[in-house]
């Protein structure tokens, strides 16, 4: 491990040394039809506009806010505005962001940009996409504020020693041992789609475990789950055309999108041709599957919990007041906020629009991230195939059913879990919800930015003391020769 | 007495007019101040009442929102008139039912929303009979947009299927909702039998989509008393976005006087709150949004030295012309199943018996079959057959399946006679309760006997119907409409075009009081655009100041 990390140091410093390599200048006359056109299949593959495009703005134009503890981060003009934009980016500036996550003056992005995945696309791929920011986007010439983050989170600088030790610039190569739809698909997952930059968990550093790849991780408020093939732990109950319609609509009986991967399929995944739907889900059938995080010996996948039940019983004829004094507390926040879409039983609408809550992944997963997010955050998202789906948040928002308090989400969450996940034999729900959980969820999630942030920061700072070392021993050596 | 507040713009009632003239105020950059009498509730809250219901109950559109004592509203009869809310006197009772509390009586609409055409705008000019409202058609239609919009009215996109028959100016932000199978077997047999065509209802629900960031109906047919999920609009949806744009609500809060100062402007709002404590809140501008009902009631109730027959009221027109949608409703037992209840429970109806010269001589009516799923109702007539068990589990599913309810719903003339007055009874804070005097009249009366009830009959039997139970009386449609009344004359108006009051130049008075004519279709949507077109007018005004 420390061998290969060494070796991608020395090869990116080697890079930073060499003069940039010489690109072909692209002018309009290089914007033909077809490079256009594949220029904005990867740009929406890539899902640029899920970060570029404020809700309700101008496309690409930047200015959404991501919010995060220590202050807003926000995106930028990526449109090829010569005063706002990237008008003024020469084809290899442009490609030296999407490969090595460097702005043309100089300044290193944060990894919230995926650079680590755009640089295993091939050199035609990001040409392409040049060639579609320069002709295919209309220029908007409006500034997005500054992102201005406090001490440490403001050294852009130190990306670079994190980005010597992780970050592999190096486009994919063909495999000629598998077939043309797993090539296809990696090349998709591993690159514009960048797939792992939410579904791969990340070490100390913040760098992708790549033996953990797809394994499931925390983003944000959100878990994105395990999507390897293991049949306990991932998606290997599914088949391939469940997974390729799950990209299509977000939306099968047993598993739902929200949170960025709704946004994901919203503007990406569903514009994406069937065969190359189908490759990327060849490509997931064949990762190397992996288990439960928790090692835990079972029986049955997330999609395997639950059955229809309700304790209407035990409420029926108190007052909603009363009935949140009483023994089935969550059982009645249930009945008077759920239960009108999703059933008294949990059994959802016919059609599936509001869907059935048992044999559900999102409550038969061993992370209850995604129920306490859905339940505060909500659900939306729109595709061609299955409409516009929104499910209304019960945090704070002005739109909120009802602001719902930690203790009230937590019992919600627990009725729920017992009901419809995965219980042991004595009925006891395998994962137990807190107030304080639910609190950690409302604050943005236990990986937010903050977190985050700071572990970049101290890795950073481990990093140029490393070096700085290693640069002093150099210097005394050859000081001595 | 303390001065709590103050504000640019103080609005009482937090009712979807309120609401409306509140969000545009604050998107124009003035501060807004709103009281309502009653107590502000989660859904959560009233989805459980409802629930909670004996089954004889649950067909009540107030059951589900007990009265506070400081705040009562019409609720099922107990036995004894002096108990109830609304004192009733006259040959036909002015039974009507609304509710105080945050949110206003959108909170149990059925979400219909009729345009009137412009022939219903001219009575008087066309037929002779009414009052002509003081603008046309093509002024309200702007309007209309906006309240469509703004609330999300789900229509049909097909101009044969659309009412007004008038081409439109903007479409309907959302596709209709679908039929029932039972509403599409009536619109059939309509069409076959008699050439009627039976049309989509244009309704405040989201359809297939979300709106105004709440969610899809997804077909609880429980629209009357609340919609469990908010995708009916109501205005209770909005309270929290109108504070999140900066408005002080205050709840619990009973307006009980109006005080004038210089010039007859009004100067402050005086409310009492559940300690009975009175306070008063100043504004520049006034606006009292609480219907047709409570409006007048409060307008009476703050008579002063300077206006001795009550605030507004110079022209003697506060309280009069008290106006409905006088209906009459025939259960059909059926042969075939109907199946009521897939959808919401008003989804279509025919609109165009509404319309025609004969208007010179009765009122025209719109015909509805509604589609309230029907075991609610039926479930007693089963068990009056004595059946138990099985056979009793059968004869209920039969009757829910068989049987439907056809409403004729007329429109009636504005008769100063029909009038709100201030009752010698008391509430608990020691306020008068309304009393009125209520006659439908010849005009509604004349349409029963040669129009409307001969067509509902067509109507059964076209549809073939084993039995028919024909209504012994009109009932009320909870479209309080009439008792500050808009015209262009102050001598005989209370409001003027823009719903201002002729006496105080400070004060507004939108919403269902001020609609000179009722023609047949309910009236929310007519309130809500006389609210934006009020909202127009006190911004322009506010801003010239």
């Amino acid at each position: 491990m420390m061998i290969r990390r060494l070796s991608r140091v020395m090869a990116a410093l080697a890079w930073l040394a060499a003069p940039l390599p010489l690109l072909a200048q692209t002018t309009a006359n290089d914007a033909d039809d077809e490079t256009l056109a594949r220029g904005a299949y990867l740009a929406t593959a890539s899902d640029c506009t899920a970060c570029h495009t404020a809700h309700g703005g101008e496309s690409m134009a930047g200015g959404l806010r991501i919010a995060s503890p220590v202050g807003e981060i926000v995106a930028t003009n990526i449109t090829p505005s010569t005063s706002h934009g990237i008008g003024n980016y020469s084809e290899e500036q442009f490609a030296r962001v999407l490969r090595h996550g460097i702005r043309a003056d100089g300044a290193n992005l944060y990894p919230a940009m995926p650079y680590t995945a755009y640089a295993r696309m091939s050199d035609e791929d990001i040409h392409a996409l040049y060639v579609y920011f320069m002709h295919g986007v209309a220029p908007v010439d409006v500034p997005t504020p500054p992102t201005k983050l406090p001490f440490p989170m403001n050294l852009r600088v130190a990306m670079k020693g994190w980005n010597l030790l992780f970050h592999d610039a190096t486009p994919l190569e063909e495999d000629p041992e598998q077939s043309a739809a797993w090539n296809r698909g990696r090349y998709l997952v591993e690159g514009p789609t960048h797939c792992s930059s939410c579904h791969t968990p990340r070490g100390f550093m913040m760098q992708e475990l790549d033996d953990q790849a797809m394994a499931g991780a925390q983003v944000g408020p959100w878990y994105a789950p395990n999507i390897t093939p293991d049949d306990v732990g991932g998606i290997g109950s599914w088949r391939h055309d469940e997974l390729v319609t799950y990209l299509r609509t977000g939306k099968l009986d047993q598993a739902q999108a929200a949170g960025s991967m709704a946004e994901a399929i919203t503007h990406s995944f569903q514009h994406l041709s069937d065969d190359d739907l189908s490759a990327i889900a060849t490509y997931i059938e064949a990762l190397p599957p992996i288990g439960p995080s928790d090692g835990e010996e079972r029986q049955g996948d997330r999609f395997s919990h639950g059955r229809p039940s309700d304790e209407l019983v035990n409420f029926r004829g108190d007052s909603y007041a009363e009935g949140l004094e009483g023994e089935s507390r969550g059982a009645q926040i249930y009945s008077a906020n759920c239960a009108s879409c999703h059933q008294p039983d949990g059994r959802g609408t016919a059609d599936g629009y509001y869907p059935r809550l048992f044999e559900n992944g999102i409550l038969g997963d061993e992370n209850a991230s995604n129920l306490i997010a859905t339940i505060l955050y909500g659900v939306e998202r729109e595709t061609e195939a299955e409409g516009h789906v929104f499910m209304p948040p019960f945090g704070e928002q002005p739109n909120a059913f009802n602001a719902l308090s930690n203790d009230e989400i937590a019992d919600l969450s627990n009725y729920l879990l017992t009901h419809f996940g995965r219980v042991d034999e004595n009925g006891k729900a395998s994962v137990e919800v807190t107030a304080d959980d639910v609190q950690t969820i409302r604050e943005g999630g236990p990986g937010s930015p903050l977190i985050l942030l700071s572990r970049i920061g101290m890795g950073v700072g481990i990093v140029a003391v490393v070096l700085l070392g290693y640069w002093l021993l150099r210097r005394r050596r050859a000081a001595k020769r | 007495m303390t001065q709590t507040a103050s504000a640019d713009v103080v609005i009482v009632g937090t009712g979807v007019v309120g609401v409306v003239v509140a969000e545009q105020l604050l998107d124009a950059g003035f501060s807004v101040l709103m009281l309502d009498a009653g107590p502000r509730v989660s859904r959560a809250e009233i989805v459980e009442n409802f629930r909670n219901l004996p089954l004889g109950l649950k067909g009540s559109a107030s059951s589900s929102y007990p009265p506070k004592p400081w705040a009562p509203h019409p609720m099922p009869s107990t036995g004894n008139p002096e108990d109830d809310y609304l004192q009733l006197e006259g040959p036909d009772a002015y039974a009507q039912t609304y509710i105080r509390y945050a949110g206003g009586s959108t909170w149990h609409w059925a979400g219909t929303c009729w345009r009137l055409t412009p022939d219903d705008m001219r009575l008087n000019s066309l037929y002779g009979v009414g009052r002509d409202w003081a603008f046309d058609y093509a002024t309200l239609d702007p309007y209309y947009n906006l309240a469509e919009y703004s609330l999300g009215i789900c229509g049909p996109s097909d101009p044969a299927l659309q009412w007004p028959p008038q081409p439109r100016s903007r479409p309907y932000p959302m596709p209709h909702l679908p039929f029932s199978p039972g509403e599409d077997k009536f619109t059939r047999v309509m069409k076959e039998k008699l050439g009627y065509t039976n049309v989509p209802v244009a309704q405040a629900r989201n359809s297939g989509m979300p709106y105004d960031d709440r969610p899809a109906c997804c077909a609880n047919n429980n629209c009357v008393p609340v919609c469990p999920i908010g995708a009916k609009y109501d205005a209770a949806t909005a309270l929290n976005r109108l504070e999140a744009k900066g408005a002080v609500i205050l709840s619990n809060a009973v307006a009980h006087r109006i005080e004038t100062g210089e010039g007859n402007r009004i100067e402050a709002v005086h409310y009492l709150d559940p300690e009975r404590q009175s306070h008063r809140v100043t504004g520049n501008h006034f606006v009292v949004a609480c219907n047709a009902i409570e409006t007048p009631k409060l307008l009476l109730m703050s008579a002063d030295s300077r206006n001795p027959n009550g605030i507004a009221n110079s022209s003697d027109q506060v309280g009069r012309n008290m106006m409905d949608h006088p209906q009459l409703a025939l259960t059909l037992t059926l042969d075939e199943p109907y199946w009521l209840g897939q959808g919401p429970v008003v989804n279509s109806g025919i609109m165009e018996t509404s319309q025609g010269d004969f208007r010179a001589e009765h009122a025209g009516a719109y015909f509805r079959m509604n589609n309230f799923a029907r075991n609610r109702y039926e479930t007693f007539n089963a068990l009056k057959t004595g059946k138990v068990g099985r056979a009793l589990d059968e004869e209920i599913r039969r009757r829910t399946a068989c049987t439907v309810n056809v409403v004729a719903a007329h429109e009636i003339l504005p008769d100063p006679n029909n009038r709100l007055t201030l009752s010698a009874n008391k509430d608990w804070l020691g306020l008068p309760k309304p009393h009125i005097y209520y006659d439908v009249g010849d005009y509604t009366r004349r349409s029963a006997e040669v129009y409307s009830m001969p067509i509902a009959r067509r109507i059964a039997e076209a549809m073939g119907a084993t039995e028919v139970k024909e209504p012994s009386a009109f009932a009320q449609s909870k479209h309080l409409m009439g008792s500050t009344i808009m015209g262009t004359d102050p001598a005989n108006s209370v409001v003027d075009p823009d719903c201002r009051a002729y006496d105080h130049a400070n004060l507004f008075l939108p919403g269902g009081g001020a609609m000179p004519s009722t023609a047949c279709g309910n009236s929310t949507i007519t309130m809500v655009a006389l609210a934006f077109k009020a909202a127009e007018a006190l911004i322009d005004q506010a801003r010239r100041a």
